[in-house]
């Protein structure tokens, strides 16, 4: 019941033993570090001018109901009540990333529970919320559609009349007009037909519960009137330059009356790309002339915004009788709740199921992936959109086939993965392919973490291959000031990860001055050219890339500025990740609890800019794999969020990390000239298959949904017992 | 009513009424280095001393802080710098929105345990979540501060 290592090489690379930062790269401490230690740096909640008003929302209390008699009275005699406002006093339109389908205001029928009915203004942030209690409606219930297949049958109540009439709508009329979007890729009847002739087949459905990113700082949005029709906005924003676009087209403004300011993240993981409530706010501000602030509660955040989709998804996969896989069919199905405004790729899909393919040899593959609306909260994306979800059900499915085959399975991953100047399933051929390096790697550690007495133990494992992107279009400014100092102006806001310390290291490096000696600061998106956000693990790489420029530019302007660089694509090649995690677990045989002892992360990188800011990418996306594996489920039945908080909601704590070991596979090629491998949405991906996989071998039992709780082992084991 | 009380050292008055958090009471005079998280006490967030002890102020209702002798980020960050250093030179952070109240709960466990094993510290900072970092760093910092 363990996972083999046999003939593994032993590779104890791990990150302490690392050699040195290359010559030049100087690892000094954190941009922000000192203030944001101190409690010196201020977040969008923490910023209030003078004469600032405050706006809570009513929210619905029911999944699917028609809207009749809206009372505002009571509302508005509430003390500091400014104003009570319901969609039929605010402008029309609607707004998204991608498809616009999202109204200020709930209008005519409210389509998940805690969607916003109407809006109060008032002298204090308590004045407006129990102004926003106070409003009455009457709901007239229409049945509600809750789960994806559900919701794709074909008799299934209408959630939109008329999807496809929105801009930026996927589907079409012909659609099932519960669709939010699909992709199709492959060829199923080429699979179907190599699946017939294989020599062992597995065909299972896994499911992984809705979830929130579980930043700790609620979105929070401050709109400030600065001329006729004009607005200065700080927001909970990743994408600011994004975010000015989609409120102008929502509220039919000119872009350019829009400023949104800087200023700092408390956390993102995916969710603060979402256009949430700034339109709301910057039409209060402008109608009303003052300083207009929403600061959601940590609950409503939870309910309300744009979690991660759930999920089931089917997987069949098969091999020959040496254990070389002959196909492998994915077909994900998601709830994306009432709207499909969070999802910002063309596809208004999930990139990270068709990403499931990539990293292993296959001579054939389908994948389809189907989100469908569903009166629940609207899902965005979260970290690796899709990814987890579908390497979740692949991981598990390559396990299940190496059980059937009997074939160890470390070794079935190692007969399969990708290398080096092969083709992925899509017909590109990657140059570069370090699975099996990867594999060895993390493998090859040894493991020393014992289990409690008497409980079940064991590995699993699990892979995961990730594109990192060539360099996208970015902008940048740098000048010197009276003091001497050189500031840097970048487009995006510091989330957490340390990009903006990454800028200054590499700048510092490229023009040979000291660190200290460079200032980075977010520009607003009055003063720099364009950018499209954090995401999509393109920051340092990017990044990077412009920073090169900008040096080079500061140089030829005789090192005085200012200077500007608007970047845009150049022919850098995407490069191919590999990350592979070892979970070493304990299982209680009386309770099924499950204890993460040790997991091993081993990562197949390039250059690190900064090797501080790198680790504690891998061991916080390690961590929040832990919570999707093991505790995190919204719980979404009947219409509501039960799990809606952090008592309710859990993420890990200090006490539940286990042992995070990581194993750098270095050597690697990367992009850019930073020659750099994308880090921040690696980790957190593996980790619920490697789990699971682990439970099954120290128990027997094949866990198909997640998070693994302690009743669903302790059934599971029950249920093997009684045959 | 009126709140007399003593924050960071320097006597301080406020009016409140007998539900006002002690949050909101700091936040209200310009403390803003103290957060709001969950508002329900469990993520730590907003992790400040009443009496030497950590507390979630968000629960901490500010009739019950009268006369007491409060600390926040803002009043440690200057006492004690080297908790400061420990977080800034073991990274103890990434988006820095929990970072506060870590620094607080370090404070706390400053007047208990000295020095701690990493296992006690994990267990000490259960209260505080933090969705970054994986706590690795965390935990360095304040084993750092307490002189382990």
């Amino acid at each position: 019941m363990r996972l083999a290592c046999a003939g593994a090489r032993r590779r104890p690379m791990t990150a302490s033993s690392l050699p040195a930062p290359p010559a030049g790269v100087v690892d000094a401490s954190r941009v922000d570090a000192r203030a944001k230690a101190s409690g010196a740096t201020l977040y969008t909640a923490d910023l209030q001018p003078d004469g600032t008003l405050h706006a809570a929302v009513a929210r619905s209390p029911l999944a699917h109901a028609l809207i009749g008699a809206v009372s505002t009275q009571a509302a508005a005699a509430v003390p500091g009540v400014v104003a009570v406002l319901t969609a039929a006093d605010l402008p029309a339109g609607l707004s998204g990333r991608r498809v616009r389908d999202t109204p200020l205001l709930a209008t005519g029928k409210v389509r998940f529970t805690g969607e916003r009915v109407a809006v109060v203004v008032a002298t204090s942030a308590g004045a407006a919320e129990a102004g926003a209690a106070a409003v009455e409606v009457d709901y007239d219930e229409l049945p509600a559609v809750l789960a994806a297949a559900a919701a794709l049958a074909p008799d299934a109540p209408l959630i939109h009349e008329a999807p496809w009439r929105y801009d930026g709508a996927v589907v079409s009329e012909g659609d099932h007009p519960n669709l939010q979007s699909q992709v199709d890729e492959g060829d199923r009847s080429e699979v179907e037909r190599a699946l017939a002739g294989a020599a062992w087949v597995v065909d299972r459905t896994y499911r992984t519960p809705a979830g929130h990113q579980g930043y700790l700082e609620p979105q929070a949005w401050l709109a400030v009137p600065s001329g006729p029709g004009a607005v200065r906005l700080w927001a909970t924003t990743k994408s600011p330059y994004r975010l000015r676009e989609q409120i102008a087209q929502c509220l039919g403004m000119d872009a350019a009356a829009i400023e949104i300011e800087p200023v700092p993240l408390g956390g993102d993981f995916g969710g603060k790309g979402a256009v949430g409530e700034a339109p709301l706010c910057v039409t209060l501000a402008l109608r009303i002339g003052r300083p207009v602030k929403m600061v959601l509660r940590s609950g409503e955040d939870i309910i309300a915004t744009d979690g991660r989709h759930p999920s089931s998804i089917r997987v069949r996969v098969g091999c020959d009788a040496g254990g070389a896989l002959v196909g492998l069919d994915v077909d994900g199905l998601f709830a994306g709740g009432a709207y499909a405004a969070s999802k910002p790729i063309p596809s208004v899909n999930l990139h990270g199921v068709a990403d499931a393919a990539l990293g292993y040899r296959l001579p054939c593959f389908a994948i389809r992936s189907r989100i469908a609306y569903t009166n629940t909260m609207p899902k965005g994306h979260m970290r690796a959109p899709g990814a987890p979800q579908a390497v979740f059900a692949v991981e598990r499915g390559i396990d299940e086939l190496a059980a059937a085959a009997g074939i160890d399975p470390v070794e079935l991953r190692r007969r399969n993965l990708l290398k080096s100047g092969e083709a992925d399933a899509y017909g590109h051929r990657w140059p570069e392919a370090r699975g099996v390096e990867t594999l060895d790697a993390a493998t090859g550690v040894v493991m020393t973490v014992p289990p409690p007495p008497g409980w079940l133990a064991a590995r699993g494992v699990a892979a995961y291959a990730r594109p990192t992107p060539a360099p996208g279009p970015t902008s940048l400014r740098l000048e010197r000031e009276a003091s001497g100092r050189l500031m840097v102006e970048v487009p995006i806001p510091e989330t957490g990860t340390g990009s903006h310390t990454v800028v200054r290291q590499r700048l510092a490096g490229a023009l040979g001055v000291p660190p200290a000696s460079i200032e980075v600061r977010q520009g607003s998106t009055g003063t720099l050219g364009y950018d499209p956000g954090v995401g999509g693990s393109r920051v340092t790489v990017g990044m990077s890339t412009a920073v090169d420029q900008l040096a080079e530019a500061w140089v030829a302007a005789g090192g005085d500025g200012p200077v500007s660089v608007d970047t845009q694509p150049g022919d850098d090649q995407p490069a191919l990740a590999y990350c592979v995690q070892v979970a070493s677990v304990a299982v209680d045989p009386g309770t099924g609890q499950v204890k993460l002892l040790e997991l091993v992360s081993a990562v197949d990188v390039a250059d690190i800019v900064r090797p501080a800011s790198h680790r504690l990418q891998i061991d916080g996306g390690a961590l929040m794999g832990l919570g999707f594996a093991l505790l995190e489920d919204l719980l979404e039945e009947d219409g509501q969020v039960w799990a809606s908080n952090l008592g309710e909601f859990k993420l890990p704590t200090a006490a539940d990390a286990p042992a995070l070991r990581t194993v750098l596979v270095e050597g690697g090629t990367g992009v850019g000239p930073a020659n750099v491998k994308s880090v921040g949405e690696l980790t957190n991906v593996p980790v619920a298959a490697a789990v699971a996989n682990a439970v099954a071998a120290a128990t027997g039992c094949q866990l198909r949904q997640l998070p693994i709780t302690a009743e669903r082992v302790y059934w599971a084991m029950r249920d093997r017992e009684a045959g | 009513m009126r709140l007399r009380a003593e924050v960071n050292g320097q006597p301080f008055e406020a009016e409140v009424d007998s539900t006002t958090s002690l949050l909101d009471v700091l936040r209200s005079a310009g403390l803003t280095g103290t957060k709001e998280g969950c508002r329900i006490g469990v993520c730590g967030v907003c992790t400040v001393l009443v009496g030497g002890l950590p507390v979630s102020s968000c629960l901490y209702l500010a009739p019950c802080v009268e006369g007491a002798d409060i600390w926040t980020v803002e009043g440690m960050a200057e006492r004690e710098p080297a908790l400061v250093d420990a977080f800034v030179n073991r990274e103890g952070m990434q988006c820095g929105i929990c970072t506060p109240g870590q620094v607080m709960a370090a404070a706390a466990a400053a007047r208990e345990t000295l020095p701690a094993s990493d296992g006690e510290i994990r267990r000490y900072l259960e209260g505080n979540l933090c969705r970054c970092t994986g706590y690795k760093s965390i935990v360095d910092a304040v084993r750092t501060y307490l002189g382990g």
